[in-house]
């Protein structure tokens, strides 16, 4: 055991005094990890909605624009600049620095009031995606602009019938029963009620899937790099002067073995302290959940790279294999998108590998809430994998020549 | 009392023989070499008495212990200076010789001392904190052998430990090797150069294609060619010829290789004046002459017809 222990720490001393593999397995993995942050909206906790700056030219100046204006600015989506005229919002358009512009033409309340038809105008870039959003919405309020008066119509008319008087003052009363029915538009007497059930919900934090993704990506290279090496000391020689000093051979393996599950165990670890620092990332309610799965992970990696070692015996073919397996693994096993964005045939796929079994686990925890109870079956399979590659890898792998 | 016995060692791979039928001893307080050219065994013959290759055929005993029985018996007692600079060379030359310490179970006591005296003996005391990777060839070679000495082994195996090595650098290891055989060190050194076997080495085998060929002090092998070998490079000969030039009386034997005669000779002048006068008297033609002096390296070429070193 001591041996295995001074082999594991030259390991280590090795990987310490190689620069340029510690700027691979730390400064590149925070800076991809940053960058996919940065893209997918990680800081804060979670994913903020767009906002759009929409130019309102109000030509009206009435009671009823005003309440156009309530409306779309009640959306949330929406930055209103009304400090525009028409030709510099279209202008702003047309340049592109606008998604749209909205136009209140003149006489708008009046023709509201006197049941007249009239138009809110949407001028928008052609193709833009924006586009449909902001019809969408300007659609909303006309609708709503729609029913009133058409309600406020048929209502007068009735009440015109009713009392068999022509001498109503129509626009008083259209006036105020459109002023009252734009109001109710904001506190509706007929509503839908939305009830949700199970746990409370929350916003999705992207960085909960960013960071364990990246993780284990890079976990995965740097287990894998590891594993390599041995392939590297056995062409320089120092596996063989190993080999015949009076070690154990599980000694010399498994110390090679216990460097690489802690390089990687410690790398996953760093990154997690990163995200909860810089993202602020919610490491979910199972701490001991989490370790386990990142131990499970690990453990799978280290023997794959055994395996793999003992199948692959060239150092010039290990590094474009691994490489293919490990991007090929991470697009599929969901370290880049979530698992269950893919179609179902590549999520049945994905379940040969190890990092769809990881991914799955890390997400229950972080971004479900889940318990250690959601995650013994992953940390099981993990394990599993991870005795198969070994046991399959210890008995192709060769200590010496036949 | 011997201490190493190899007796009737074969290893194949596949059709091909690296290590054919081999028999031989080393005795203790012995250097023992193995010369030979590239590809002739020897290196293949230091894996097996080290274990790292398992042999095909025969029975090897190092040490009393056989090293297909009793391997782990077998690694404490050698001590081997690869062919491969099998360092690391990421590290300096005391964490190489510290790591390699504890896989050799030296006292956690002793190694440190052994470390420092270990690199005065190989002249590396001032480069003991310099990363290996800036190290010389020679250097490297050095420090390799102090790595093989750490365990301070009963029988150490050199495998051809002055390859790419500066002369200041082999004079050391030389110089090394002799001072801790006169200890009592027992060795195998294994070369393709003659004179480091005639230097360091009480007894020689000489290897080619798998098989020891010849086999004794490196003196008694050189008494066989007498005072010379001549190469006699010839278009046309018949047996008449070839007989009066056997029966000359400072030739000892006479060998035909395609358009060459080598002769051994008692005496490599008087046979030469003799043979270019029976050329002359016969009026046959010669194409070439070369005189070889007595050693080694002439040896083998008598032996094999070949170079030691192409």
């Amino acid at each position: 055991m001591k041996k295995l222990l001074h082999i594991a720490l030259n390991e280590l001393l090795l990987l310490r005094k190689d620069k340029m593999a510690v700027m691979w397995m730390i400064v590149l993995p925070l800076g991809m990890t940053f960058i996919g942050g940065l893209v997918f909206g990680a800081f804060g906790g979670g994913s903020e909605a767009v906002v759009i700056d929409l130019p309102v030219v109000d030509q009206d100046g009435g009671e009823m624009a005003a309440v156009v204006l309530d409306i779309l600015s009640q959306t949330g989506n929406l930055n209103l600049e009304t400090t525009y005229d028409e030709e510099t919002a279209r202008g702003l358009v047309a340049d592109g620095k606008r998604a749209g512009t909205v136009v209140i033409p003149s006489g708008f309340g009046a023709a509201m009031i006197s049941g007249q038809a009239t138009a809110l105008e949407l001028i928008v870039t052609p193709g833009g995606q924006t586009a449909p959003l902001l019809e969408g919405m300007v659609r909303g309020v006309t609708s709503a602009f729609s029913n009133v008066q058409t309600t406020v119509e048929v209502a007068f008319r009735e009440v015109q019938r009713a009392t068999g008087s022509t001498d109503l003052d129509y626009d008083g009363i259209a006036g105020r029963a459109v002023a009252t029915a734009l109001e109710r538009l904001h506190d509706p007497p007929v509503r839908a009620q939305v009830t949700t059930v199970g746990s409370e919900e929350e916003e999705f934090d992207v960085s909960g899937q960013i960071v364990p993704g990246y993780a284990v990506m890079f976990a995965m290279f740097s287990i894998l790099s590891a594993a390599g090496g041995i392939l590297e000391e056995k062409e320089r020689g120092t596996f063989k002067r190993l080999f015949i000093s009076p070690i154990p051979k599980w000694s010399l393996l498994g110390g090679k073995l216990v460097a690489q599950f802690l390089v990687g165990v410690g790398q996953i670890g760093l990154m997690f302290v990163f995200g909860a620092l810089v993202f602020d990332m919610d490491v979910g309610h199972s701490p001991l959940g989490l370790l386990l799965i990142t131990l499970a992970t690990c453990w799978a990696t280290t023997s794959l790279g055994i395996l793999l070692v003992a199948v692959i015996r060239s150092r010039k073919q290990i590094h474009p294999i691994t490489t293919l397996i490990i991007l090929g693994s991470s697009a599929i096993g969901g370290a880049w998108f979530p698992l269950f964005l893919m179609p179902k045939a590549v999520q049945q796929v994905a379940r040969i590998t190890l990092v769809a079994w990881a991914m799955e686990g890390y997400n229950r925890l972080m971004i479900l809430g889940g318990s250690l109870a959601d995650v013994w079956a992953n940390i099981g399979v993990l394990i599993l994998y991870g005795l198969i590659c070994f046991a399959i890898g210890l008995k192709l792998f060769r200590f010496k020549e036949a | 009392m011997a201490l190493v016995e190899v007796e009737n060692l074969s290893k194949t791979y596949g059709d091909v023989h690296a290590v054919d039928n081999v028999t031989f001893d080393i005795q203790q307080g012995e250097i023992f070499g193995l010369l030979g050219p590239n590809g002739a065994g020897k290196s293949t013959t230091i894996n097996v008495l080290c274990t790292y290759t398992e042999l095909t055929a025969g029975k090897v005993t190092v040490a009393g212990h056989s090293v297909t029985a009793e391997p782990e018996a077998v690694k404490r007692a050698v001590g081997v200076v690869p062919q491969d600079i099998a360092l690391y060379p990421d590290l300096n030359a005391v964490e190489n010789l510290r790591f390699f310490g504890r896989m050799y179970d030296v006292p956690k006591a002793t190694l440190e001392g052994r470390i420092g005296d270990l690199l005065e003996l190989v002249g590396l005391t001032e480069h003991a904190r310099k990363r290996v990777e800036h190290y010389s060839g020679g250097m490297k070679r050095r420090l390799n052998l102090a790595v093989g000495l750490l365990s301070e082994p009963r029988f150490l195996m050199l495998d051809e430990p002055t390859v790419g090595v500066d002369p200041q650098s082999r004079n050391a290891i030389f110089e090394n090797i002799q001072a801790l055989n006169r200890q009592g060190l027992t060795a195998l050194y294994t070369t393709h150069y003659m004179e480091e076997a005639e230097l360091l080495c009480h007894r020689v085998a000489i290897m080619d294609e798998g098989r020891i060929i010849a086999l004794d002090t490196p003196q008694h092998l050189i008494h066989t060619l007498g005072t010379g070998l001549i190469h006699l490079g010839v278009r046309d000969i018949n047996e008449e010829m070839l007989r009066r030039l056997r029966a000359l009386p400072q030739v000892k034997a006479v060998a035909r290789r395609d358009d060459t005669l080598a002769f051994e000779t008692v005496d490599a002048q008087g046979a030469l004046l003799d043979i270019i006068g029976l050329f002359n008297e016969t009026d046959t033609p010669m194409t070439s002459l070369e005189i070889l002096e007595p050693n080694l390296e002439s040896v083998f070429i008598q032996l094999t017809g070949k170079q030691l070193r192409d």
